[in-house]
């Protein structure tokens, strides 16, 4: 096993050097083809993102595969790599395997836990296996992190809660009504960012969108993009009482919305819920109108505080991945290693034996005719030294994988048993 | 047979609590296959110890404390399954399951006060006692979601999300599991306190009306069916209704349990075996 990673991200390096090392997606195939194809790479993936860039590859045992992922840059990106070489981070085997897991799991991420560079791994994956680029240890590295990604997300809240002010609206939204299917929204003053949140509420389910604004032109022409109802601003309260969420956005100097309005409403509305997203500074909504039972307000700064506290409740769920991970890390390598050395193993067994057997056969006539007992005892006596020189060669083979030096144990024992290569 | 069976409940239910607190507090989307496993080798070891029970008696076995304890918790536990499977609320565990500990515990501590009498063996009595349990064991669910409502409602109104927040279900569930489980209840209770009526007017012999029991009963009936009329008539939904909830939860604690120390025919004590 001989892993190498070599990459840049968006703590290292900044956009400019992210952007110039940058392999589209369409060309991926193509240069982890050329990657393997270099002397001494075995396997190779490519994972090209606008946070990262890395190189994985896993090389001969003697080879160090650092220089030749350098060229394999310089040559594609056709750049003196020499001036960015200190944004660079290089991994080597178990840290490889552990980097690999967490940048599937979205712990590397400049959002943690956010969803997409699980969807990205996956494509460089494919993409490096319709170029060749993965048939051993590092397919079945990058195997295990796509599936230790999976168990991270199911045994743990790390992608859970909301972190933009839009999406938190959408999960509140739920929080009151459960499911948005059938909803109706008001998108009262248009913006961009109820224009936003209204997109999200949309794809979440809700299915009905009445917007007014005071220049009702403008309600025409965001109605038009949502393909929802224009209301003028002078009928606005004849159909509130419509919307189970309400988005506020006005830039009226004081608030529109109060308290014995909302009241009406609810009443007319047999108590169901209303939910008031009021993004509008100076605010919309009357405060007062949270006091009412089945009514709920959240102006800008509640809905930031829901994002502090589920960013909070990512961090706090990260710590619990991380432990996830350290042991997947530990299992992933002990695997990895009893790979590699079960032919070396096989091969010293078998050699063992046969000089066992030549020898039991060497002295069959000097021993004479044997009891079946006793055949049976020199049978388990030479066994048994067998065994016993065995024992220790095999412990150092099995312990030792992963660390520098386990390459030259394994020369070693191959020279000092005389196992042909 | 029985004891061993029920002990043996007693710790599968709550070796499946103490294995559900994991899963709510890293919040999984559903309980693991060990805390699923815990809880139904729990109910089948009780349904063990009421089959048994119901053998040795030749009736249902609720005539006393313990063994009418026993049963209401091992139908709290076949409610709790029966909601968890629709609706996949990991917390709803440790809000239903505890109760079902305790009382699994207080009558496996509680000293048999077994007696016989035949007149329990009626049908009309069968019918009352089976209803007002199962309208217990649903109206105990109204209370559970009505909590359930209040708490997450507070979290929504406070905006400052905290552990609840993000574990408990939305309040349109909680208000859905609220409303269809009054749904249930309130015709089962409705049914058991005629049937009641029915039997104690052939059966027991003077002012039977005064019972405490059966006054308290009466209570409590009229609180739910403030608590549905509300919803029809006014749309009364919300935290008003859970209030509601809770209260008429209140008085059904007061009946079960409190009465029955007072009331003579209700009474769980071998006087009963008297009655003609």
């Amino acid at each position: 096993m001989n892993l190498t990673l070599l990459g840049i991200n968006h703590r290292t390096a900044p956009v400019e050097v992210r952007e110039k090392m940058n392999i589209p997606e369409a060309r991926l195939a193509e240069a982890v083809s050329d990657l393997v194809h270099r002397a001494g790479i075995r396997e190779g993936m490519i994972l090209s993102t606008c946070n990262r860039v890395e190189v994985v590859t896993s090389a001969d045992d003697e080879v160090d595969a650092e220089p030749i992922i350098r060229r394999f840059l310089a040559d594609h990106h056709h750049c003196d790599l020499t001036q960015f070489a200190h944004f660079f981070y290089r991994l080597r085997q178990q840290d490889v395997v552990r980097h690999l897991f967490r940048v599937a799991s979205s712990l590397d991420s400049m959002i943690l836990g956010e969803p997409q560079i699980l969807g990205q791994m996956k494509q460089a994956y494919a993409a490096a296996r319709l170029a060749g680029g993965l048939s051993g240890t590092l397919n079945e590295v990058v195997n295990q992190a796509l599936g230790v990604a999976r168990r991270v997300r199911r045994e743990t809240a790390l992608g859970s809660a909301a972190v933009s002010v839009s999406y938190a609206a959408v999960e509140l939204a739920k929080k009151i009504f459960g499911n948005l299917d059938g909803k109706t929204i008001f998108v009262v003053g248009a913006g961009k960012m109820s224009e936003l949140a209204a997109k999200h509420l949309l794809r979440s389910g809700a299915s009905t969108i009445l917007v007014s604004n005071r220049t009702y032109e403008r309600a025409v022409e965001l109605a038009a993009v949502f393909q929802g109802t224009p209301v003028r601003f002078e009928e606005l309260f004849d159909h509130l009482g419509q919307a189970d969420i309400v988005i506020s956005s006005t830039g009226a100097p004081h608030t529109i919305i109060g308290k014995n309005q909302v009241e009406k409403i609810l009443a007319a509305r047999r108590n169901h819920p209303v939910f008031f997203v009021d993004i509008a500074v100076p605010r919309d909504v009357d405060p007062a109108v949270n006091e009412l039972d089945n009514a709920f307000v959240y102006d800008i700064d509640d809905l930031e505080h829901v994002v502090e506290a589920n960013k909070k409740q990512r961090e706090h769920e990260a710590v619990r991945a991380e432990e996830i991970i350290q042991t997947e890390v530990h299992k992933t390598m002990n695997r990895l290693a009893s790979h590699e050395v079960v032919p070396t193993i096989v091969a010293l067994e078998e050699r063992l034996n046969r000089i066992r057997a030549s020898e039991m056969e060497h002295y069959q006539g000097r021993l004479g005719s044997l009891t079946p007992e006793q055949r049976q005892a020199v049978e388990a006596l030479t066994r048994g030294i067998m065994n016993k020189i065995l024992h220790g060669p095999i412990t150092e083979l099995k312990n030792g994988v992963g660390e520098p030096e386990h390459v030259t144990l394994v020369r070693l024992i191959h020279k000092i048993f005389g196992l042909g290569d | 047979m029985h004891d061993a069976c029920v002990w043996t409940a007693l710790v599968f239910y709550g070796l499946g609590i103490l294995l559900i607190v994991p899963s709510v507090k890293r919040r999984r989307p559903s309980l693991t296959p060990a805390s699923l496993g815990a809880l139904g080798l729990g109910l089948l070891a009780h349904a063990g110890a009421l089959a048994a029970e119901a053998a040795r008696m030749h009736r249902l076995p609720v005539t006393d404390v313990r063994s009418a304890l026993s049963f209401y918790a091992f139908l709290v536990t076949l409610a709790f399954f029966f909601v968890y499977l629709r609706y996949r609320i990991v917390s709803l565990g440790l809000f239903m399951l505890p109760l079902v500990f305790l009382l699994t515990l207080i009558s496996v501590l509680h000293p048999g006060g077994s007696f016989d009498s035949s007149a329990f063996r009626g049908g009309w009595l069968l019918v009352h006692i089976s209803s007002i349990f199962l309208g217990y064991t649903a109206l105990f669910l109204t209370f559970v979601a009505a909590l359930m409502y209040l708490i997450q409602e507070h979290e929504l109104k406070s905006k400052q999300p905290r552990g609840f927040y993000y574990r408990l279900p939305s309040l349109e569930v909680c208000d859905e599991i609220h409303y269809r489980s009054l749904l249930l209840g309130l015709p089962l209770l409705s049914l058991g306190i005629l049937t009641g009526f029915v039997w104690a007017s052939r059966t027991w012999k003077g002012p039977w009306e005064l019972d405490p029991k059966i006054l308290a009963s009466l209570v409590t009936w009229v609180i739910y069916l403030v608590l549905f009329s509300t919803r029809v008539s006014g749309g009364w939904r919300g935290r008003r209704a859970a209030y509601i909830a809770i209260f008429g939860f209140g008085a059904i604690l007061v009946t079960f349990m409190g009465i029955s120390l007072l009331s003579g025919q209700h009474g769980y004590f071998p006087k009963l075996g008297e009655m003609p």
